[in-house]
């Protein structure tokens, strides 16, 4: 289980904590390898909820402008369709050839689960859990800065 | 309900700051650009604001200068318009719901049909335009990407439009001389424009004779795009006259990373991997027979595939560095394009059969 990490103009409202957990413990995966990540929100009340978000993104770090690709995502509203994704369930897909889990020096990129939750009060809650596609290993270091 | 807040924090590498807010910051920038082009309109429509081309001169100019005033509203409308329908699209909307709205097409479309299409490989570039010329040895000639180049278009650009502005102060200051008038300030201007102008064209000239004395570079290659753990032929054509004291061919990666910094745009470049593939020294070339050179260039195992998104960038090329002997050196790159490994890679070509080990 891993705790995720709020943003993105978010708020705790009532404390949610969202938990995953990834089929793969080591939370790396090939290429077009299956994934399925379970959640389960705690602190928060479903009556509290109006919709959830459940996606699995690749995005940017480092110095460059946080760029985002979107390999899944939905979302529920509505009584039926949230007490069925609440207070747990599971995402369950097959991932994509690229790109790869990379850790350069200027250029970063991320795979990671987001569950973003959508309170009555307007305001929202994001978690997110980072995973790995692929094995490359992190860059060396700079070899040359170019003008 | 509460309001939104109007400042946040960072935490680590996201803010916290109200999205709301800069929406509703947004729209209502949107909102006033699209309310004056609205106005600007009104104005010019109900004839509070006079065009008349003889008031202002212009007699000759009648519906182009509508137009031409028109372009005005016009522009303000399409920009603000524009932007107000994103910002009012994107509005209570996560960024993920609005990037998932973007590539819903790509989403729909099943994977694994075909191969190197971007859609396929998300993230990848496509090699189209670096698989379209063949070879005269090899299977492909790779497009060059020579700095020199661009160095020598700008400076050539840079030449000819001020050149092109000093002819226009020229003639002027010609025309006020033939009629007996002195200009003394434009006159003065026209000293250090010339000499700019001059050394604008000494200096495109001196370039493009260097750029051009070297001799074209080529490169061709036995495959594209490329497979990390496999091997490629490599011919390097070199031609041109006279003696070359270096010749080096290197296979290196780069990452490239735009940002934004005050209000410009900036891209920092590093070279992460580097590998001096072959050298040559004391390479004597003769006019109309090119240096012709074979290499075998191999991508690591465990290398990053080639990556290209909207601010941020992973990407291969052979740099042949050159250092004639009376001349002053060129570097000339080739891009490259690696693609990741496919999962079922492997079975019968002897190059990969380390992903067989692997997997078992």
């Amino acid at each position: 289980m891993t705790d995720g990490e709020d943003g993105c103009g978010t708020t705790r409202l009532g404390a949610p904590k969202v938990g995953v957990h990834f089929d793969h413990p080591d939370r790396t995966y090939a290429p077009q390898d299956s994934l399925t990540a379970a959640y389960e929100v705690e602190g928060v009340a479903v009556a509290d909820i109006r919709a959830i978000e459940r996606s699995v993104v690749w995005y940017t770090e480092g110095k460059g402008e946080e760029d985002l690709g979107v390999h899944h995502f939905d979302r529920l509203e509505g009584a039926a369709a949230l007490r069925a994704a609440l207070p747990a369930g599971s995402v369950s897909l097959r991932l994509p050839p690229s790109p790869l889990s990379y850790e350069g020096v200027v250029v970063k990129i991320r795979w990671c689960v987001r569950i973003r939750l959508f309170f009555t009060a307007g305001r929202d809650y994001v978690s997110e859990h980072v995973f790995d596609l692929g094995d490359v290993p992190p860059s060396r270091g700079t070899v040359e800065r170019l003008a | 309900m509460r309001l939104p807040r109007f400042f946040g924090k960072k935490r680590g590498h996201r803010r916290t700051g109200s999205q709301a807010w800069g929406s509703a910051g947004e729209a209502i920038f949107y909102a006033l650009l699209v309310a004056a082009a609205l106005c600007f309109a009104g104005l010019l429509l109900t004839g509070v604001v006079g065009l008349d081309p003889e008031a202002v001169g212009l007699p000759w100019a009648g519906w182009w200068l509508w137009i031409f005033t028109a372009l005005i509203p016009g522009a303000l409308l399409a920009f603000g318009g524009a932007g107000l329908v994103r910002t009012l699209r994107g509005w209570d909307k996560s960024e993920e719901r609005r990037a998932a709205a973007e590539t819903l097409a790509e989403l729909l479309e099943p994977v694994g049909h075909g191969s190197g299409s971007p859609r396929e490989l998300p993230g990848v570039p496509t090699c189209d335009d670096l698989v379209n010329s063949p070879g005269t040895i090899l299977r492909y000639r790779l497009p060059i990407e020579s700095p020199e180049s661009w160095q020598l278009l700008g400076i050539g650009l840079f030449a000819a439009l001020w050149n092109a502005v000093l002819a226009v102060l020229a003639v002027t200051a010609g025309l006020d001389l033939l009629g007996g008038r002195v200009e003394p300030v434009l006159l003065a201007l026209l000293v250090p424009f010339l000499a700019v102008g001059i050394g604008g064209i000494v200096v495109f000239v001196r370039r493009l004779f260097l750029t051009t004395a070297v001799g074209t570079t080529q490169v061709e290659i036995s495959d594209h795009p490329l497979l990390p753990g496999a091997n490629y032929d490599v011919l390097l054509a070199q031609g041109g006259a006279g003696a070359v004291a270096l010749l080096r061919l290197t296979l290196e990666m780069e990452e490239s990373a735009a940002f934004r910094q005050g209000t410009d745009t900036r891209t920092e470049r590093v070279v992460v991997w580097r590998e001096v593939v072959k050298e040559w020294r004391d390479v004597r070339i003769s006019p109309g027979v090119r240096f012709e050179a074979h290499a075998t260039i191999t991508i690591p195992r465990d290398a990053m595939h080639s990556f290209v998104s909207e601010h941020n960038a992973v990407r291969w090329r052979i740099v042949v560095h050159g250092r004639p002997e009376r001349r002053a050196p060129f570097e000339r790159m080739f891009p490259l394009v690696v693609h990741p490994l496919p999962p079922d890679i492997g079975g019968g070509r002897p190059e990969f059969a380390w992903m067989e080990e692997r997997r078992r």
